[in-house]
């Protein structure tokens, strides 16, 4: 047996669809001189073998049991990177729709009269629990997007995220801005970082990649509305990806935190 | 003035000829893509949008496009390009020049006196090797406007809406017929072996004449200040609150840069390949309405401000460009303000500051009267 000086990395999965590991084994394919800079030591969708030894943790999904937690401290623990992998494990993803709800209600609606046997609480980004060193945002997440942030870590780096809307990669493609034809959409206050790829395919962006630092909400709800969208008709659309981020703006704004 | 006169029939003759030898670029239809949404949805067509794009033959070209979505810097200046590749830690680097010879066609005038105010930005001090190689490369067919685009250009009142001194070939649209005017010899290079094409005779030139002066009445004036007061307007409006307004305003998209003819702001990314000692460095566009990097975790960073960031694209425009480059930092496109969402256009924003300041002097006169 041959000892390998690779960095080892790890990928752990919770609340979610999956969707990312799959566009990670996706970028394998693509990238095969990947699997010459670093060991993969764990990946429970891609194969069986497995190694507590690691240095950088992926993980994909939100945390949203009260079992999870002592899991993800764990791997903080043993991890020197943690890396949050897709909207879920970013920004509670999806799952965090149900924030708005009570999780009594919500647990009684999936799971009947033994819900209460569940430890299931809100949808929270493994942030909420965890110190997290970097994101990489999306649902799913970007293939060359994953590669560059790890290769900025071998480097000895955290890979640099876009801090400005989807917007302007939309303008780069030379698209016509969607509100023009009546579709009301949330690229400008989402972080680029995707291309642009919702819009520039006709459909709306849905803020899958969380806000920007400085999201000017408030104007954004105007130009939905002069373009034709019914009040609350944002608030509607946002909550797909950003249910947590508005709950904890609207926290912040009340003084709560 | 040496002027030439060419059938319109004969653009598809001569777009041939010139693909044999050049790279051919011009005005066209964009061509969006609708998704199908929900029933009862209140979604409309999508509108004619022109963009510049490498044509395939005359009928592509729409040379009475009102505007396109980016202007002709995307050509010199892509929006995403490779300067070089390296090896070993960068000691050996294979430098990318583009140097495809290339024709633009149908570039409006404001957008040529916006490509000669990037050739000085590129030229002056250690002159950009990446824009010179693809500029020299480059020859610039030029159409004259004979009406505005839109109601938010105002190329009338930053001197843009005629021909800067410098130009390759120049077209000005007489019914049936091109007028051609010939500006260097590279502009007259596309000429050769056109079978089709003569000298004007003195009726052609009156022609010519008439086009140009009913030109003068169809374009009006839109700001309430002389191109000459600008830079003065902006310095003593540093402090002005129509800044902070704007600012709340203002989404901080960075599509005003993107469309912009004279913004030239850009960024420098690595891509490193897997063995970490070799790959390739890129350009990029950036924006100065970009906040700062600001770290990942929701860290707000407030010191910089969108209020500061967009005064200081104002004041970039239509001051500090204009300072160092003796040129018009904004050429009057509207490009801007067609694009923005939360409707910020140059035009309402000088003639904001401007009655602010005539109001503020007429006090003064009262207190001293
Ligand atoms: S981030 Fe999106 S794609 Fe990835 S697991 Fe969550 S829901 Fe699925
Ligand atoms: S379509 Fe969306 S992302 Fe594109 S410019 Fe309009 S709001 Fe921005
Ligand atoms: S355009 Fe918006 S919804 Fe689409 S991938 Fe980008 S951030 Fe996500
Ligand atoms: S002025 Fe308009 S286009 Fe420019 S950054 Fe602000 S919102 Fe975007
Ligand atoms: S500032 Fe606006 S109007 Fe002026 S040149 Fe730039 S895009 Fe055109």
């Amino acid at each position: 047996m041959t000892v390998s000086t690779k960095p080892k990395v790890a990928f752990f999965d919770f609340t979610g669809c999956e969707g990312c590991q799959l566009t990670v084994i996706d970028a394998l394919q693509t990238h095969a001189d990947l699997l010459s800079a670093v060991e993969i030591v764990q990946f429970r969708e891609a194969m069986s073998e497995r190694d507590e030894d690691y240095q950088i943790a992926f993980i994909e999904g939100s945390c949203s049991r009260t079992s999870d937690e002592a899991r993800l401290k764990a791997i903080r623990e043993q991890a020197q990177i943690v890396v949050a992998l897709g909207a879920c494990a970013h920004l509670g993803g999806v799952n965090a729709l149900r924030n708005w709800q009570s999780s009594d209600d919500v647990r009684r609606y999936v799971y009947g009269q033994g819900g209460k046997l569940y430890d299931s609480h809100k949808a929270l980004p493994i942030q909420a629990i965890i110190r997290v060193e970097c994101f990489i945002p999306g649902c799913p997440i970007d293939r060359n997007e994953f590669v560059n942030a790890l290769k900025a870590l071998l480097q000895h780096r955290l890979p640099r995220l876009p801090d400005y809307p989807v917007c302007a990669e939309c303008k780069l493609n030379e698209n016509e801005c969607l509100f023009m034809r009546g579709i009301p959409c949330l690229g400008s206050v989402t972080r680029a970082g995707c291309g642009a790829i919702c819009p520039s395919f006709g459909a709306c962006c849905e803020g899958c990649r969380g806000l920007v630092s400085d999201p000017n909400i408030g104007w954004l709800r105007a130009v939905a509305v002069e373009h034709g969208l019914r009040e609350g008709g944002f608030e509607a659309a946002s909550r797909l990806f950003l249910s947590h981020e508005l709950m904890e703006s609207e926290g912040d704004r009340h003084g709560k935190h | 003035m040496n002027l030439q006169v060419l059938p319109k029939g004969a653009l598809v003759e001569w777009i041939e000829l010139l693909s044999a030898r050049y790279r051919v670029i011009g005005p066209k239809r964009k061509q969006e893509v609708v998704q199908q949404q929900p029933a009862g949805d209140t979604q409309q067509p999508p509108r004619e949008q022109y963009i510049f794009g490498e044509l395939q033959g005359a009928h592509e070209l729409e040379l009475s496009y009102p505007s396109t979505i980016l202007p002709p810097k995307k050509v010199f200046l892509p929006q995403k390009e490779e300067l070089f590749s390296f090896k070993d830690n960068g000691h050996q680097v294979d430098l990318q020049l583009d140097e495809r010879r290339t024709v633009i066609f149908g570039i409006h005038t404001c957008d040529l006196h916006a490509v000669l105010l990037l050739d000085q930005a590129f030229s002056q001090g250690a002159a950009d090797q990446h824009y010179m190689a693809r500029r020299a490369n480059t020859t610039l067919v030029s159409i004259e406007c004979l009406e505005p685009c839109s109601e938010n250009a105002f190329c009338k009142d930053m001197g843009t809406w005629i021909m800067p001194e410098t130009f390759d070939l120049h077209l000005t649209d007489l019914g049936h017929e091109y007028a051609l005017e010939i500006g260097s010899a590279k502009g007259s290079e596309l000429l050769q072996n056109l079978t089709n094409i003569r000298t004007a005779t003195e009726t052609d030139y009156w022609r010519f004449n008439q086009v140009i002066s009913a030109k003068w009445a169809r374009f009006p004036y839109r700001l309430e200040a002389d191109l000459s007061e600008l830079p003065s307007l902006l310095a003593i409006s540093y402090r002005s609150q129509v800044w902070e307004e704007l600012g709340q305003q203002c989404l901080g998209c960075g599509t005003c840069t993107a469309v912009c003819p004279t913004c030239y702001c850009f960024d420098v990314v690595d891509e490193v390949n897997f063995d970490l000692t070799s790959g390739k460095r890129f350009r990029v566009w950036d924006s100065c309405q970009f906040g700062q990097f600001a770290s990942v975790a929701g860290g707000h960073d407030f010191r910089n401000s969108r209020a500061a960031r967009l005064r200081h694209r104002f004041y970039h425009k239509f001051k500090y460009q204009s300072d160092s480059f003796g040129l018009a930092g904004c050429v009057g496109c509207g490009r801007c303000a067609e694009a923005c969402l939360v409707n910020i256009k140059p035009i309402d924003v000088i003639n904001k500051l401007h009655r602010k300041r005539v109001a503020v002097s007429g006090k003064r006169q009262e207190v001293m009267g």
